[in-house]
């Protein structure tokens, strides 16, 4: 019966022939809008086998039909399983008596200490207080970079007289064990917030933001020297920075990164990436694929974008806005 | 060595043609298929390699061609010149002359490594006799000029900038002059980094420009970039007078591909690249014997001349 019903509206079921060249076109067109290319083809291999034998109405087209199921896909591959609530969990922190902590990590230069400033900026904006540990002894510049922002964050944000300041920076200069540094500066925070409970309210720092040293993902001493960091100090939320003019390398990136952090600790759960900042979002126009790249290698969601050199240059992913970019002409 | 992955990829596809008994369009194909999903991979521009593919599919006339080794050479020579173009934009590299004043300015994208690799390049003339010296003309990002100080400082660099004077302008006149002045023969002007989606960045950028008169501006940029760089590349090169390039990081996993497409897009050479966080994590990048060996050009030839 019913297939006598579909062969009166003349349907017909969509073959892998039928989908080839739509589908090669499709992957193009993922690489052009720097998806890596490993990924553009799984992604397509993905939606033919998904579309696979569906039955085609008299007006669909093919390219309609693969558009509609590789949107799907990317729906998928945009919507966090997991979501990353970090003013909800800091204030559940505080409410135990405990700071929270964010440890921020990424190969050189994509933007882990002026998005750490930006992160900071929004938390004190949410009446958070706010101790930045620089744990970045190697680089030049490093600290100085995280003493600047320290000192515009403070003024943008006037504590009343007698009061603490809303963002300490906890610095130990350069050459010295990161690990360590970090160790001490939650303890830092913690020993201020166990005062608090029992002096001025004004001591307590809420959040600890962690900067690290820039790495490359085959680095290996590095690359367990920011595992010891995360193991030592167990942060509520390990960030990943990206750039989004990252191309092919982003995969490779995140999968090492993760790799290290299992490997090079001997933890029976080790701490992996949990979420995701893609930064320079504004330098890339519509070239948004190392969104996808990303989200789609490690399954973990983007906490927020970086778009621009400013405060308050950070976003949530708008992943709708981000896939109509992707398949647009 | 840089880029060594692609190069055996890339022969590896060349040499299918040998291992054919018959070159037809079916061979060509794969063959030309294989190579673009290895220039893909690296981060080659997609539309430059969807325009290598179709040069040299219209070099290739199968009905026109007479049978046997003619077809392999031609496709072999065809292939290598498409590549060759990918990576020689075909001008004289830029060498500064000896016992006179050369201004260089860097620019790029934001932490692309200008900062790290002025002091590179300052380093590696000052070790072969030169007098060099860095120039902090980046007002913008925090603990700009720290950065510079300490790593001018460990090298022995003389430098200059300021941490009051907030004009880039300025900055880069007054450390060229004093420079200049002094008998320096390497002056390296560090700027800020920057996008071409914000024009007040670009414009400023020309008049630190205009105001030093450089006789080299670098275009420095990170191996790991993907398809945005050739946009990127093209506005810099529309605004100032991009005559080299710099691809720094390349001691990752990097291929460099897609840096590489700021080569055609600036017509300008790579000149060093920078390979790691150190002073002395450079190396000087000749364009012609990277070819050949990136390509085991013996074994090309070798495939051609048979
Ligand atoms: N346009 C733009 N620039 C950004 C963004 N985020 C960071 N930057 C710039 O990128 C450059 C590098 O930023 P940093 O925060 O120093 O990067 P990092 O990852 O800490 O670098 P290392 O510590 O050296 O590895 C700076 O010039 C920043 O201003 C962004 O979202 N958009
Ligand atoms: N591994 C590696 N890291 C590098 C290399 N060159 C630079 N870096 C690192 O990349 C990061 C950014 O370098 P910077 O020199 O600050 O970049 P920049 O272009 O001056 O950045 P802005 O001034 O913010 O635009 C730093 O962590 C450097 O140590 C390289 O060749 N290899
Ligand atoms: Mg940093
Ligand atoms: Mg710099």
């Amino acid at each position: 019966l019913f297939s006598m019903f579909s062969g009166l509206v003349g349907s017909k079921k969509l073959t892998k022939e039928d989908m080839g060249p739509v589908m090669e076109k499709m992957r193009d067109h993922l690489i052009a809008k720097n998806v890596a290319q490993e990924i553009a083809e799984k992604l397509c291999d993905s939606v033919a086998k998904k579309l696979e034998g569906k039955v085609l109405g008299t007006f669909d087209r093919v390219a309609t039909v693969v558009r509609a199921g590789m949107e799907e896909s990317l729906v998928q591959i945009l919507t966090p399983r997991r979501r990353v609530d970090i003013l909800r969990d800091a204030l559940e922190a505080k409410s135990h008596g405990r700071p929270y902590s964010i440890t921020f990590c990424g190969v050189n230069g994509v933007g882990k200490s002026t998005n750490l400033a930006k992160i900071c900026f929004w938390l004190v904006e949410n009446n958070l207080r706010v101790l930045i540990a620089a744990c970045d002894t190697f680089r030049a510049g490093a600290v100085e970079q995280l003493r600047t922002h320290h000192r515009r964050l403070n003024a943008l944000h006037p504590t009343s007289k007698g009061s603490s300041q809303v963002v300490f920076l906890y610095e130990k200069g350069y050459g010295k064990d990161s690990a360590g540094i970090a160790m001490e500066a939650i303890k830092y925070g913690n020993q201020l917030v166990t005062l608090i409970v029992f002096t001025a309210r004004d001591y307590n720092y809420d959040v600890v933001l962690i900067d690290t040293a820039g790495r490359m993902q085959d680095n290996e001493p590095l690359m367990k020297a920011l595992t010891k960091l995360i193991k030592v100090n167990q942060p509520d939320l390990v960030l990943f920075v990206g750039e989004a003019l990252v191309g092919n390398e982003a995969v490779d990136q995140l999968t090492k990164f993760n790799r290290a952090l299992a490997d090079f600790s001997d933890a029976q759960q080790p701490r992996l990436i949990d979420g995701i900042v893609l930064t320079k979002f504004d330098t890339i126009d519509d070239k948004v694929g190392a969104a996808i790249s990303m989200t789609y290698t490690t399954g973990q969601p983007i906490v927020f974008v970086g778009t621009g050199q400013t405060y308050s240059d950070l976003r949530n992913l708008n992943a709708k806005a981000v896939i109509n970019t992707l398949l647009k002409a | 060595m840089v880029l060594a992955d692609l190069g055996r990829k890339i022969t590896s596809a060349l040499k299918s043609l040998s291992n054919a008994t018959i070159i037809d369009e079916d061979v060509l194909n794969s063959m030309l298929n294989e190579i673009c999903r290895a220039l893909l991979e690296a981060d080659v521009n997609i539309k430059l390699v969807k325009k290598l593919k179709e040069n040299v599919k219209s070099v290739i006339d199968f009905e026109e061609m007479a049978a046997g080794l003619n077809k392999r050479k031609m496709i072999q020579t065809a292939v290598f010149k498409e590549l060759v173009k990918l990576i020689d934009p075909g001008v004289k590299a830029w060498t500064p002359v000896k016992g006179q004043p050369n201004v260089v300015m860097f620019v790029g994208l934001q932490g692309s490594g200008k900062t790290t690799t002025c002091t590179k390049l300052a380093y590696y003339y000052q070790k072969k006799g030169w007098k060099a010296c860095l120039i902090c003309a980046d007002t913008f990002r925090a603990g700009a000029f720290d950065q510079l100080k300490q790593n001018a400082a460990k090298a022995r660099i003389p430098f200059f900038g300021s941490y009051t004077e907030d004009n880039p302008v300025i900055l880069a006149m007054d450390g060229v002059d004093k420079f200049k002045s002094e008998g320096f023969e390497i002056i390296i002007v560090d700027t800020s980094g920057r996008h071409k989606q914000e024009d007040s960045l670009f414009e400023e950028m020309l008049q630190v420009s205009n105001a030093i008169n450089p006789d080299n501006i670098v275009f420095v940029m990170d191996a790991s970039i993907g398809q945005a760089c050739e946009n990127q590349a093209r506005a810099f090169k529309d605004k100032v007078d991009v005559a080299s390039v710099i691809i720094t990081k390349l001691d990752g996993h990097s291929k460099g591909g897609g840096a590489l497409s700021a080569v055609a897009a600036t017509k300008s050479p790579v000149i060093f690249i920078g390979t790691g966080e150190h002073t002395d994590d450079f190396e000087q990048f000749k364009t012609k014997p990277f070819i050949s060996k990136l390509l085991g050009m013996g074994d090309i030839e070798g495939l051609i001349d048979k």
